[in-house]
């Protein structure tokens, strides 16, 4: 919203006044798209009111300095002040008490409803986070059907419900009130309430200074211990949780980055500088790399962008007709159609999610949003969980789903593509040190004990992937031929592997494979393929001397450029998502960015934003840094590739996930057709799955 | 190898389907093409949105080539021949109306769509612009598929899609998608996106590159499969 402001010529007229300006969570905007902006907005706050004080609060990080020169900019100082000694933290971990039933892969964990039951009964109140907002609706709705005795003092909080409803959730917590709330990362942010009795955090948290921090929520007072019950949903999340209590007893936290040369969030930004009064280039150019996120951009970007803005791409490329931001003829770029500035007004902002459609009542009130790609699945008497209630679509109309309170039960909840977190490097690096002390019979956390029957048989049928080798199983099934990897890396960094090896190997055959990444490892799966062994297989899982640029060759030419410049496209403004009530004229200019990534390819392949695509995907979504760092890991580290007989419990997580990728040299006709007698040859049916 | 279309019977007629999204009547000499969204990327720019050119012109080859192929003496468009009224004398009205002037030998008519409303094409395009369906038995052109009494439709608006999922893999495919009233076109343009048919009674022909292969009936995914229901 603060870029909302910039855009209103008035408005950056009264910042010119601005004595003070204070950013909370900090840490949160640091790595994210939404703090490359905020770098933007600052730095046209430090020009308008010269002698402003910037102030930032954050969580601990690892890099406290490189977040105060974010808010400063390259060339100023500026004063870091640490608060209180940090508290005694405690972790405890709900373990199974047998793990015959406790599944080795999935999300969900309410086979441990029982035992989180038991910890949030009584006096006090409880914060029970979970990692997705799917999780905080399936947990809520059972322990409302366990408990519905405590209707009146439970509640959920997360992103996509109304505001009010969030509202009166925070509300609740400051007057106690409520007892128990359900809540995703939603209540991590800018919520203040007094410290509640207990913390739990369903599932991984990923990283050492986010538990940290949730469980910082907890305890009364100065001094008084924090503590947090951790409720491991797979077996990994136990190992998980012990390493997480190692790493806060040892210190441990992660670094937050900034973002680097975000083309799209600088063209976002100078349209709105045109929109606010306009701006003169080269000024802008100034203020512009007085920024960490921006500081030594390239000429060459600098004038793409331009370019990009004010005719659609670089000169003498065809975009006839275009209109966005104009030289107004004296030096100032200038955005003049009202219309144009509607739309860009209404855009504005970087947190990209999926087209988001209101729920309401038929007859009454709104309850929140829901993504398109969800509700556009479903049919009218189709039920679903939402709001921690069962509803029923009636209709869809414009942006608005409309629904009423259903009377069957459903487990249908919809799917939310929030950004799924990374394991840190820190929490991965913990587990694997676990592992290695587990292998050499040192003394080990109460989980490793729990873990012991999957962690000897995953050593019998493979092998423990400790520091210093690199493990890799080759499984056959069904499906074809499984090669499984597992760097310790997060999924980021697994999803750039995942890519590269598999483009490598459909190089050397026709094939079409797929890839599953999770924060463990990735699969590259296909039919008739023979993944090598020994050296070759070293060679084939390691990065050769231009990683970045292989991986870009290989993600252009897979799904995953389509997929990251979804974002890239409706932050530049390349597609428009609409609005509640638009007129027809706003439905005439959708299209998907799928299709617009096609065009763009097919007519000005040169395009900075597609470029960018693969790009950003390396450095920002793939964690270029830490892929280059594991690359060298890898390559000094010895291989152990071993052949088991089943899925191990390493591999079974990897082939369960939902998400997978494609990567093909099949043409499309040889797709289609072998498809095509595939489903003739399986059990004919309604559904096509096998 | 050249771009083979498929033959099929329909209403007692034979039909070809084109890989290039078009579907030619021999006995009349006619192709139909539905939904070609002429002058799409020009809106959008227009508005700010900066979508390159040349879907245009590739849609306009695409035409040649298949007119040349079957020699089709009439070009029949199933609606949304443009995709909104052009906001000045736009440059690809002119573009249609010289690429119109290379082909003086075929007939050129159009069912207007929702999309055509307040578009009045220039004298030059020399287009024969209905606002009614077009009944010429045993078939009824229209844009918008529904039933008509005076025969079996062919028809656009859908821009029909079929999903199809099998183990892992998955795959979205423009068809011509053949139900027991209507035939519906797969759109034609470039820059047009699609909507996934579902219903298991149609019987639909993908458009995949060089080819028109036939999707066997009830694989295409219906959505309710997509989120397990208890």
């Amino acid at each position: 919203s603060l870029s909302l402001l910039l855009s209103y010529a008035d408005t950056q007229r009264q910042l010119a006044g601005v004595t003070t300006v204070v950013i909370d969570e900090w840490h949160e905007l640091l790595g994210s798209k939404r703090g490359a902006l905020l770098e933007l907005a600052l730095a046209r706050i430090r020009a308008l009111a010269p002698g402003v004080c910037i102030q930032g609060l954050s969580a601990t990080l690892a890099n406290l300095d490189e977040a105060l020169a974010a808010l400063t900019g390259p060339h100023r100082g500026g004063r870091l002040v640490r608060g209180l000694m940090p508290r005694e933290t405690v972790i405890d971990t709900v373990r199974p008490a047998t793990l015959e039933r406790f599944p080795w892969a999935g999300h969900l964990g309410l086979q441990q409803l029982q035992p989180v039951l038991e910890a949030i009964d009584g006096d006090g109140t409880t914060l029970v986070f979970t990692n997705t907002r799917s999780q905080a609706e399936r947990w809520f709705e059972a322990i409302l059907r366990a408990r519905p005795d405590w209707l009146e003092t439970t509640a959920m909080h997360h992103g996509s419900l109304d505001r009010d409803v969030r509202r009166r959730v925070e509300d609740g917590l400051r007057d106690r009130s409520l007892r128990r709330v359900v809540a995703t990362s939603s209540l991590d942010l800018g919520v203040d309430f007094s410290p509640v009795d207990r913390v739990v955090q369903v599932g991984s948290p990923k990283g050492v200074a986010r538990l940290l921090q949730r469980a910082g929520r907890s305890g009364h007072g100065p001094g008084r211990t924090s503590a947090l019950l951790c409720v491991p949903t797979h077996a990994l999340e136990l190992l998980e949780a012990a390493a997480a209590r190692r790493g806060i007893e040892a210190g441990r936290v992660e670094a937050r980055r900034p973002l680097r040369h975000c083309l799209d969030v600088l063209a976002q930004h100078l349209v709105t500088l045109a929109a606010g009064g306009g701006f003169q280039p080269d000024a802008a150019r100034v203020e512009v790399e007085d920024t960490a996120g921006f500081a030594g951009l390239a000429d060459a970007d600098w004038q793409w962008v331009l370019d990009f803005i004010r005719r659609g791409g670089q000169a003498l490329k065809g975009y006839p007709e275009f209109r966005r931001v104009i030289d107004r003829g004296d030096g100032q770029f200038i955005v003049g159609e009202r219309r144009i500035l509607q739309r860009h007004r209404m855009a504005i902002g970087t947190i990209t999610a999926d087209a988001a459609m209101t729920v309401r009542f038929v007859r009454g009130g709104r309850l929140g949003t829901i993504e398109e790609s969800f509700i556009s699945r479903l049919r009218p008497g189709d039920v679903f969980l939402f709001g921690g209630r069962m509803l029923e679509l009636a209709r869809v109309r414009d942006l608005t789903a409309y629904v009423r309170l259903a009377s069957k039960r459903t487990t249908a909840v919809p799917r939310w593509q929030g950004g799924r977190l990374p394991l840190s490097t820190e929490l991965a690096d913990g587990m694997r040190a676990l592992l290695a002390d587990y292998a050499a019979n040192e003394p080990v956390p109460p989980e490793l004990d729990t873990l012991r029957p999957i962690l000897d048989l995953q050593q019998r049928w493979s092998a423990l992937p400790v520091p210093g080798t690199l493990l890799a199983e080759t499984v056959r099934s069904r499906e074809g031929v499984h090669l499984f990897v597992y760097p310790f890396a997060g999924r980021s960094a697994h999803e750039g592997l995942a890519a590269l090896v598999a483009w490598r190997l459909s190089r050397s055959a026709r094939a079409t494979l797929h890839t599953a990444v999770n924060d463990y490892g990735f699969e590259v799966v296909g039919r008739g393929l023979e993944p090598p062994t020994g050296h070759a297989l070293h060679e084939l899982l390691l990065p050769g001397d231009d990683l970045a640029g292989e991986i870009e060759a290989c993600l252009n030419a897979g799904e995953m450029a389509r997929r990251r410049f979804r974002e890239i496209a409706r932050v530049a403004g390349l597609v428009f998502q609409g609005y509640p009530g638009q007129g027809k004229s706003a439905r005439q200019l959708q299209a998907s960015s799928g299709l617009v990534y096609d065009v763009l390819v097919r007519h000005d392949p040169d395009n900075r934003l597609v470029g960018q695509a693969a790009r950003e995907a390396f450095e920002n979504e793939l964690d270029g840094e830490r892929l280059r760092a594991v690359s060298a890991a890898m390559a000094a580290s010895r291989l152990v590739h071993c052949e088991p007989p089943r899925l191990t419990p390493l591999a079974f997580p990897l082939w369960a996930e939902r998400v997978q990728h494609r990567v093909s040299s099949e043409s499309w006709v040889e797709r289609v057709q072998a498809m095509v007698e595939r489903l003739e040859r399986a059990a004919p049916g309604p559904s096509g799955e096998s | 190898m050249p771009p083979q279309p498929l033959t099929v019977d329909c209403a007692g007629e034979t039909l070809l389907l084109h890989p290039e999204r078009a579907l030619e009547w021999p006995a009349r000499s006619t192709l139909f093409v539905a939904d070609p969204h002429f002058g799409k990327d020009a809106h959008f720019r227009a508005a700010g949105i900066a979508l390159p050119e040349g879907t245009l012109a590739e849609d306009l080859a695409r035409l040649d080539i298949v007119l040349a192929r079957t020699g089709a003496t009439r070009l029949v468009i199933l609606g949304d021949v443009v995709h909104a009224r052009p906001l000045r004398a736009a440059d690809w009205v002119d573009r249609v109306g010289v690429w119109r002037s290379r082909h003086a030998d075929f007939e050129w008519l159009a069912v207007a769509g929702n999309h055509d409303t307040r578009f009045a094409p220039p004298a030059d395009w020399r287009i024969d612009w209905r606002a009614d369906p077009v009944v010429e038995a045993p078939f009824v052109f229209m844009h918008e598929p529904t039933r008509h009494p005076a025969g079996r439709v062919l028809a656009g608006h859908w821009h029909p899609v079929a999903r199809l999922r099998q183990g892992r893999d998955s795959l979205r495919l423009p068809v011509f998608a053949f139900g027991p009233d209507a035939v519906v076109l797969p759109a034609f343009g470039g820059l047009t996106g699609g909507a996934p048919v579902d219903d298991p009674a149609l019987h639909c022909y993908a458009a995949v590159e060089d080819r028109v292969i036939e999707l066997p009936s009830a694989v295409t995914v219906p959505p309710a499969t997509e989120y397990p229901r208890k």
